[in-house]
């Protein structure tokens, strides 16, 4: 079985000793290197993530024209800075394509460091904006970057890198639950203090996704999910800022101008489109009637737009992009790997869902983006590289393929 | 190297991974997006009208474009009320703080203080209430704060300008229409005037509000939020708006301002102390083409009241009170006594009751109708008293013509008891007068009659005082439009004032044709009432002799009645006066009825119609008939005393002056001895009474001296003329016929002792005063 060989090898070896493990490695990338030549990355999934990203620009453009114009600009300035980093995420996704997976797993455990560090700093270091009032943004001068963007990258790694360490044991509680549930916890402490409920939200379920991919015992996600539900009812139930919510998207015009009105402007903009749309660029609910709308509330703008065709179009290239990755997932070359595409797409998965089940009113309103669509440059370079990784391991795909027929066809 | 256990716990694991992902693929790549799908198609599809509609109402902004009004015309096409542009201009204090709050962040040189700024300019271009401008701008939530409305485009354009100047936002002129009404007070009554909402508030302008303000529009706009329009959107649902509808009334203006004219003259001649009102109808067809009350006002500023009005207000001391004076005041000056006000009618309603015996047969031209002074107490069922006729003497032996010139009461109560009250009060109700009239015009009333049980009881008084027109109350439009029906073949017409409406495109929407209600007695009698009435007027011994124009056949019936009621309740005895002709009596074609109340005696006229008001009707007839077109026709006795205008004698050789002249029949002295005529007096034009002489000069200077103005008033005309020519000038009259024994100059219009050129025309209006009486 020289699939999960070195895996074994450490497994079997306990705990080695950092010189060795650095030895071992290099020797192994030496030896891969010779043995594994690196084929081309996965092509559709490059061109559906290329046309998902050129559709969220050009929708960039349209929906924030009316705003950035009435501003007191030229109307062109959001645009083109999300064009700029649109740039800069495709070499990034090209350059993070280039390198070998077995360098993600390197970095899966200082990644972790480095996001925990960052998440206990934001609190204090870190810049909020007014309209949210909360910290949750680390202001680099010329953009700023939200660490929980980094924080969901480094769980997918982490948690990929503990899995194949845990490999065996994955369905006791002491592997296969309690490690998880700590860094996930810590994780989601940190998030809670800024506070970023959204962000925690999506930690939580993609952590349980990968345990879940991971092979945790089923028995323990019918508990936590009883826990979670159990809290969330706690919450909701007897703190008034989340009863509130409930309220309002039970009915949002209960609340039209405050806390009801992203919901209802929502709506309307969705609403409006009809079967095609207005036409592209010719939304009228851009016109700061709808707040947000080229960031978490863009997709309502594509709809009024483009019209249901368009947004089921749109929604259709998201799932096959989303199930090309599972594809990909399932012939990586390795566990971890796989596990990171899991994570990956996964991740992909659940933030389209939310965010077009928060602008349709499906679920509370929260603050989720639209991957490749809402306006933001640092997550749009962090969506892009989480892309280039899943190119990175697709690349190893074909000749691990080619490799293993040979080797069983002996 | 793989042992064989952990290789099947790894390929268990393995499956386990492959499971787990493809049902992670499976809901996160497929299920999920159905669910999406689904709740998009029920937001997108199921409630997309219900979004829609909702997201359209708050997208957009619905702009009115107000309708013009009509204009109205008068017959001719003279503009009576028009519309004209004119602007609002109102704040928008929510955009004041906002470019205040833009600007102020962008550059330092901005005005800090805008609200103070705009209120100081538009205080200084409008006129408006400074402090309430600031207090308007507080409002900072409001788009829209009204500072002046009625603005003409001169000021407009210097509100503009300020915008311009101080850039400066916030400030805004919307179009608007101002109501103008070219003639001012002409007419006011009829055409009525608008509010400051442009909604009629009397008159025409009030009766037909909905015909003359046409219908607003609409342009609706998609805007952004903060209320600026859309980029790049070209949607705009124009709703055009429809123009009122263009009126032309058979009201003609050159008719009402001659009506008025007289109207003012009769009111201020007699000393009138209450109203007055005139009515000018087309007796075949009810159309009216004059209405006038003396309480006239500017329709230009309708709420605007006389000087000494206001100066009377401004004496009372409780601001409560005053304000109750000018509202008084106000809807005094608006009160349309032609059609809102009762009278009794008086011997003018003699024209009815000789119509109805006539048609009854009851009576015939020639039977006799003496009178003996009274109706002793006793022969008239009910009643307590002599019934006096207005001449306490009697008028003896008279025939039913007599008895209509000397509006003898005794008469026509004889001839109302032959008729029967039975059929008498059938004929006031087939004359229109227990109904209103149904003229197009606001305000109108009713009459006061007794009930017919009463009337046709055995109490004969009523009947007998109706029959010569008094006990009961009628309006003047229900008098004059009795009397049509009366001369004019015998057709009640409806009364009506708007001819003809056209919308916006021209084309004609409502036109009014004659209306007859019904015949009410044959062509026959009606024939024979006109001619009846012109005898009143134009033959010697007729009570409404005053009313006499040369040539035009002007028929008509006084009316003098004392206010019995009020004089029951508080002793004071007021009159009611009138007079109603009818022209040409030959062929009927214009009635005139002329009421006055309440004149004086201080005025040094006898008070009655036929002093009072008839000379007014008959100045009103002297004008509008050459105007309508009818054709004067002279007796050969009244050729010889019409006026003869002066030929240009001046050049002629002294024979062919002398051959005009004779033509003319005019009498000439020379004066010198010359052949050929250079100069002459009175000059060439000029009018001068028949039998004048005229005197040619033939090289002679003509003489320089001046000549003072002899009192001509008392003397009849001969005396008038040869007194004037006496000294050198010349008589002009109007007025009664100078052929009826007893008519007086009443007035000169140059005064005497005046001093004037040799030569000069002396216009002088006579006046029959032969007849003195209470009829």
């Amino acid at each position: 079985m020289e699939r999960y060989g070195n895996e074994r090898r450490m497994d079997g070896g306990g705990a080695p000793a950092q010189p060795q493990y650095a030895e071992r490695e290099l020797r192994d990338r030496r030896a891969e290197s010779r043995r594994i030549e690196r084929g081309a990355f996965d092509l559709p999934f490059f061109l559906l993530t290329l046309l998902i990203l050129s559709i969220g620009v050009v929708m960039v453009l349209s929906a924030s024209f009316a705003r950035a114009y009435y501003s007191g600009g030229n109307g062109m300035g959001i645009f083109l800075r999300q064009l700029g980093f649109a740039g800069l995420g495709i070499a990034l996704m090209i350059f993070l394509s280039t390198l070998p997976s077995t360098f993600y797993r390197r970095m899966s455990v200082p990644l972790l460091l480095v996001t925990g560090l960052m998440l206990a700093l934001v609190p204090f270091l870190g810049t909020g904006k007014s309209e949210v009032g909360a910290n949750r943004w680390f202001n680099l001068g010329f953009t700023t970057f939200q660490p929980s963007e980094i924080a969901k990258i480094a769980i997918i790694l982490f948690f990929a890198h503990l899995i194949c360490l845990y490999r065996g044991r994955m369905k006791t509680f002491r592997y296969g639950v309690a490690p998880f549930a700590g860094v996930l916890g810590a994780t989601v402490f940190l998030l809670i203090l800024e506070p970023h409920l959204s962000a925690s939200v999506i930690i939580i379920a993609i952590g349980a996704i990968m345990m879940f991919a991971g092979g945790t015992r089923l028995w323990y996600f019918i508990v936590g999910g009883g826990v979670v539900a159990l809290a969330g009812f706690i919450v909701i139930r007897f703190f008034p800022y989340a009863s509130s919510r409930v309220t309002v998207w039970l009915d949002p015009w209960s609340d039209p101008l405050d806390k009801g009105l992203q919901t209802i402007q929502s709506l309307y903009a969705i609403g409006s489109g009809g079967l095609t749309g207005l036409g592209l660029g010719q939304g009228r609910q851009k016109y700061m009637y709808l707040p947000e709308e080229h960031n978490d509330f863009i997709f309502s703008i594509v709809c009024e737009e483009l019209g249901f065709i368009g947004a089921m179009l749109i929604l259709f290239l998201f799932a096959v992009l989303i199930i090309r990755g599972y594809w990909l997932a399932l012939h990586a070359k390795d566990r971890f790997g796989s596990l990171v595409i899991v994570g990956i797409t996964s991740l992909l998965a659940i933030q389209v869902f939310l965010n077009v089940a928060v602008v349709t009113n499906f679920v509370p309103c929260t603050g989720i983006s639209l991957p490749f669509f809402s306006y933001g440059g640092t997550a749009l370079l962090i969506q892009l590289g989480e892309m280039g990784i899943v190119l990175s391991i697709s690349r190893e795909i074909p000749l691990r393929k080619k490799k293993s027929e040979d080797g069983e066809g002996k | 190297m793989a042992s064989q256990g952990t290789g099947s716990s790894g390929q268990r694991t393995n499956k386990t991974i492959l499971g787990r992902t493809l049902f992670l693929a499976v809901v996160c790549g497929i299920v999920a997006f159905i669910v999406l799908g689904v709740q998009l198609y029920n937001v997108m599809i199921r409630e997309h009208e219900k979004y829609e509609e909702m997201a359209v109402r708050q997208q957009t902004r619905s702009v009115s474009v107000s309708a013009s009004r009509g204009t109205i015309y008068d017959t001719n096409g003279n503009t009576l009320a028009r519309s004209a542009t004119a602007y609002t201009v109102f704040i928008s204090p929510y955009e004041v703080k906002m470019y205040h709050e833009k600007e102020y962040k962008k550059n330092e040189k901005v005005y800090k203080d805008e609200p103070t700024l705009i209120a100081r300019e538009l205080n200084r271009i409008l006129g408006a209430d400074y402090d309430a401008m600031l207090e308007m701008m507080k409002d900072t939530k409001s788009w829209y704060k009204t500072v002046a409305t009625k603005v003409s485009s001169e000021v407009a354009d210097q509100v503009r300008q300020f915008k311009k100047d101080y850039s400066i936002a916030g400030v805004h002129i919307e179009e608007d229409s101002k109501r103008f009404y070219p003639y001012g007070d002409l007419a006011c009554h009829v055409i009525g005037f608008v509010g400051r909402d442009n909604y009629g508030l009397e008159g025409i302008e009030a009766l037909y509000d909905d015909s003359l303000e046409g219908t607003n529009g609409s342009v609706v706009r998609l805007v952004a939020q903060n209320g600026t329009e859309m980029l790049f959107e070209n949607y705009q649902n124009y709703n055009d708006a429809i123009d009122g509808n263009d009126m032309t009334l058979t009201l003609d203006s050159t008719i009402q301002a001659v009506a008025e004219k007289y109207l003012q003259q009769a009111m201020e001649a007699n000393y009138i102390q209450n109203g007055g009102c005139v009515i000018v109808m087309n007796v075949n067809t009810g159309e009216i083409l004059a209405l006038a009350n003396a309480n006239s006002y500017d329709l230009n500023d309708p709420w605007g009241l006389p000087q000494e009005t206001l100066d009377e207000i401004a004496l009372i001391e409780d601001p409560e009170e005053r304000s109750k004076a000018v509202e008084t005041a106000q809807l005094a000056q608006w009160r349309d006594m032609a059609l809102s006000d009762t009278y009794e009618p008086g011997s003018v309603f003699k024209i009815i009751t000789m119509a109805i015996g006539l048609e009854e047969g009851v009576i015939t031209e020639n039977d006799s109708f003496p009178c003996y002074g009274k109706i002793p107490v006793g022969q008239i069922p009910g009643r307590d008293s002599d019934l006096h006729c207005w001449k306490h003497a009697g008028h003896g032996e008279q025939n039913l013509r007599q008895a209509a010139m000397h509006s003898c009461n005794v008469a026509f109560a004889n001839i109302g008891l032959k008729i029967g009250a039975e059929t008498y009060y059938d004929y006031v109700d087939a004359f229109g007068l227990k109904d209103k009239t149904g003229i197009d015009l606001s305000g109108e009333s009713g009459s006061q009659w007794w009930p017919r049980s009463e009337f046709v009881g055995w109490n004969k008084s009523s009947l007998a005082s109706a029959s010569f027109g008094q006990t009961f109350n009628v309006t003047p439009i229900q008098m004059i439009t009795a009397v049509s029906a009366a001369v004019n073949g015998g057709y009640l017409m409806e009364p009506y004032i708007v001819k003809e409406m056209r919308n916006a495109d021209g084309d004609v929407v409502y036109s009014k044709e004659p209306t007859v209600v019904r015949q009410v007695i044959s062509e026959e009698t009606s024939a024979l009432v006109a001619d009846i009435l012109q005898s009143v007027v134009g033959d010697d011994g007729g009570t409404g002799s005053n009313a006499y124009v040369p040539g035009y056949r002007i028929g008509g019936k006084t009316g003098t009645t004392t206010k019995t009621a009020l004089e029951r309740q508080t002793g004071v005895r007021e009159y009611m006066v009138s007079f109603c002709g009818i022209a040409p009596a030959d062929d009927p074609e214009v009635a005139v009825l002329l009421v006055l109340d309440n004149p004086s005696k201080e005025s040094g006229i006898y008070v009655g119609g036929g002093q009072m008001a008839a000379p007014y009707v008959g100045k009103i007839m002297s004008e509008i008939l050459p105007y309508l077109g009818v054709q004067p026709i002279y007796e050969p006795e009244e050729e010889a005393l019409l006026d003869v205008t002066v030929p240009r004698l001046i050049g002629s050789g002294v024979v062919v002056a002398r051959e005009k002249a004779k033509e003319l029949g005019i009498s000439v002295r020379e004066v010198g001895a010359g052949d050929t005529v250079t100069a002459q007096l009175p000059v060439a034009g000029a009018q001068v009474a028949a039998g004048s002489q005229i005197v040619v000069y033939l090289g002679e200077p003509t003489p320089q001296e001046t000549v003072v103005v002899p009192d001509l008033t008392g003397k009849n005309v001969n005396s008038a003329r040869n007194a004037l020519q006496n000294l050198g000038l010349y008589l002009d009259t109007s007025g009664a016929s100078p052929a009826i024994s007893g008519v007086k100059v009443a007035s000169q219009a140059v005064e005497p002792g005046t001093e004037v050129p040799y030569g000069a025309v002396i216009n002088v209006t006579l006046v029959d005063k032969s007849n003195l009486g209470f009829y």
